[in-house]
């Protein structure tokens, strides 16, 4: 089922928590919506679900209009952030609440919930309550509930954040197959990225109410267009400047408030003396003991945290303070006060220029370079 | 090692004054219970048990506080339901409302009441078309205690309703089940504890009631006279053996059914 969101606004009160909000998801798609806590993804959900109204917009699914479409007559399975399983039911009465409400009738109903307990491996917890089981174990019996009732839309608000960590990598793998073997469209909430990473065929950024950014993860983690969603994913090396040389195939760009100059590759949005925002991605720098790249500055290590396989090592080039992520291995010569290359190509850093949505290869230019055209061509 | 002795010591103090407390106020109760008592012999209840009036009276409590369970039950649930789950303009004042029959003196529901379902009052002047009389009846008593009792009942079940996480509710509609079944597999089921507690104490405020009684339902002997009001009468009349009596079996009857309640509620 295909869902479109169209300019969705919802207040609580005078604040306004969704506005005029957007979004397209695909049929069999598993979609993250990744932002902050507080910034309405739970509200999004609901809004979706049927749970809660929008103030403003439309909700498509599959080309047909839900606004008016109680909770009860969508057919859309939820999955709470706190599990909401019935306490005074057993595992087999919560999978098969569901089905019983819509009238299956018990032999079918048996084999129905036996299925989708043993999808998710609970067919030996069937006579267990709630209260017996651990949060991961809940959260699988309330995937198996939603997934039960053959739902056309499957929504998580963020399933696993009320589990313990070692459970936590499981449960993401076997979500991700079950969503692939089901096949059905998902709208996933979180805040943490990782699980952005590793479940999304496409990953929404929610910030103040709007949709940031939508890209697959690989593209989005590694290409923020706006200056949030790169501080947002860890993308923390952002360079204030201008456009102070214009080359054929690159520019050189002049760092504010540093003596730095470095080359980029060009960009359409480039012009002559144009202040723009440069995004460096710190898994892209190269830490060398020996200048590499069309880019290398020459730096003093501050501060190195590991961070299991991969190490954050902050590196202060004459006064520019740059982020590196670099694998583990790479950094064994390396320690504080070492002076160190920091190496990059040149199209390694990228403009911030706000534009939201991946347009097809073709087309793919920002607004910016879009209005300039326009202007260019009008004049 | 000093200061953790210091806080020990502090704690034992501690709880010898609040045991004391509690104490004195259990000593009160007991000796309550124990007057009354030693007021009657066993001979004289056995003899005062077998009395019409005493009969007549203990059989008329019950059946109306029965009753007045059942109505409380019937009415009141919606109304919990309600204020619970509802959010609309006036919500506080209809809970403020239903708060008010338990601060109102019983004899002010009474009066209120008694004007209400009179001869030239509203409700009366209609019922009496149809040839339906509250006052000095039966019908009277189950209007007063039922007034009086069933807020009991509404607060009870209102907070349990209330405290269901609304997870739960919004889960259950978006399975695809009605407002009706889940009313039937969720709030009921979960509220259960709630409900008994809310008609133990609906039960326990009908059987004890008054003043609202007497004003609505008057105290004639054998027909309205509750056991309370018979306590009432025969210790005003001298009586003092017929309303001992009654004042043993009533407490008696009474702790028993809470207890048998309480054991209940923990299984």
């Amino acid at each position: 089922m295909s869902i479109f969101l169209e300019d969705i606004t919802k207040y609580f009160g005078s604040q306004k928590v969704l506005d005029k909000l957007s979004l397209k998801i695909k049929k069999g798609e598993f979609h993250v919506i990744l932002g902050p806590s507080g910034e309405g993804k739970s509200t999004l959900l609901s809004i979706i679900a049927g749970l809660l109204k929008p103030d403003k917009g439309n909700i498509w699914i599959d080309g047909q209009l839900v606004n008016e479409l109680p909770p009860q007559k969508r057919q859309i399975g939820f999955v709470f952030q706190d599990f909401a399983l019935f306490p005074h039911l057993t595992v087999f009465e919560n999978v098969a609440y569901g089905l019983k409400a819509r009238g299956v009738k018990n032999n079918k109903l048996k084999e129905r919930i036996c299925f989708y307990l043993n999808m998710v491996g609970l067919d030996m917890y069937r006579d267990k309550y709630p209260p017996e089981l651990s949060g991961g174990q809940k959260q699988r019996v309330a995937l198996a509930r939603a997934l039960a009732i053959n739902p056309r839309l499957l929504l998580l608000d963020e399933p696993l954040s009320h589990i313990d960590a070692w459970q936590q990598e499981k449960l993401r793998e076997d979500l991700k197959q079950i969503q692939q073997n089901t096949g059905v469209t998902t709208i996933y909430v979180t805040h943490d990225q990782l699980e952005a990473r590793v479940l999304a065929d496409r990953v929404s950024i929610l910030h103040q109410g709007r949709i940031e950014q939508v890209e697959p993860p690989e593209e989005l983690f590694y290409q923020p267009k706006t200056g949030f969603v790169a501080n947002f994913i860890g993308a923390t090396n952002i360079l204030d400047g201008y456009v102070s040389k214009m080359n054929d195939n690159n520019v050189k760009f002049k760092i504010k408030d540093s003596d730095l100059t470095i080359t980029v590759k060009k960009y359409p949005i480039f012009q002559d003396k144009r202040q723009i925002r440069l995004c460096l991605h710190p898994e892209k720098i190269i830490l060398s003991l020996r200048p590499e790249k069309e880019n290398h500055f020459l730096g003093v290590v501050e501060d190195i945290k590991l961070l299991g396989i991969t190490a954050r090592v902050n590196v202060n080039i004459r006064g520019l303070k740059i982020k590196a992520i670099v694998p583990r291995k790479h950094i064994s010569s390396i320690t504080r006060q070492t002076s160190v290359w920091v190496c990059f190509s040149s199209d390694v850093p990228h403009p911030l220029c706000g534009r939201c949505h991946r347009l097809p290869p073709h087309l793919r230019r920002c607004n910016q370079c879009r209005e300039n055209k326009q202007k260019s061509v009008e004049l | 090692m000093r200061v953790l002795h210091l806080k020990t010591s502090q704690t034992k103090l501690f709880d010898i004054g609040i045991s004391f407390i509690a104490g004195l106020f259990f000593t009160f109760i007991v000796l309550v219970l124990i007057t009354l008592m030693t007021t009657t012999s066993l001979h004289e209840l056995y003899r005062q048990m077998r009395s019409s009036v005493v009969i007549s009276a203990v059989w008329i409590s019950i059946e109306t506080s029965i009753a007045v369970v059942l109505l409380s039950f019937i009415f009141g649930f919606p109304v919990a339901y309600l204020l619970a789950l509802k959010q609309f303009k006036g919500k506080p004042f209809l809970e403020t409302l239903i708060d008010l029959p338990i601060v109102m003196p019983p004899l002010v529901s009474g009066l209120a009441l008694l004007i209400l379902f009179g001869g030239t009052g509203l409700l009366g002047k209609l019922l009496n078309k149809w040839g339906l009389n509250i006052i000095f009846t039966k019908k009277g008593i189950l209007i007063a205690q039922l007034f009086v009792a069933s807020p009991f009942f509404i607060k009870t079940v209102r907070e349990a309703i209330a405290s269901i996480p609304q997870n739960l509710l919004a889960a259950s509609a978006t399975l695809g089940a009605s407002p009706f079944y889940t009313f039937r597999k969720v709030i009921l089921p979960l509220s259960k504890s709630a409900i008994w507690a809310g008609l133990t104490m609906t039960w326990a405020r009908a059987l004890g009631e008054f003043g609202a009684t007497a004003m609505v339902a008057g105290c004639i002997p054998q027909q309205t006279e509750t056991m309370t009001i018979a306590i009432y009468m025969g210790a005003m009349s001298g009586e003092l053996a017929t309303a001992s009596a009654l004042a043993l079996i009533l407490v008696v009857f009474s702790f028993v059914s809470l207890l048998v309640f309480k054991s209940g509620l923990k299984r």
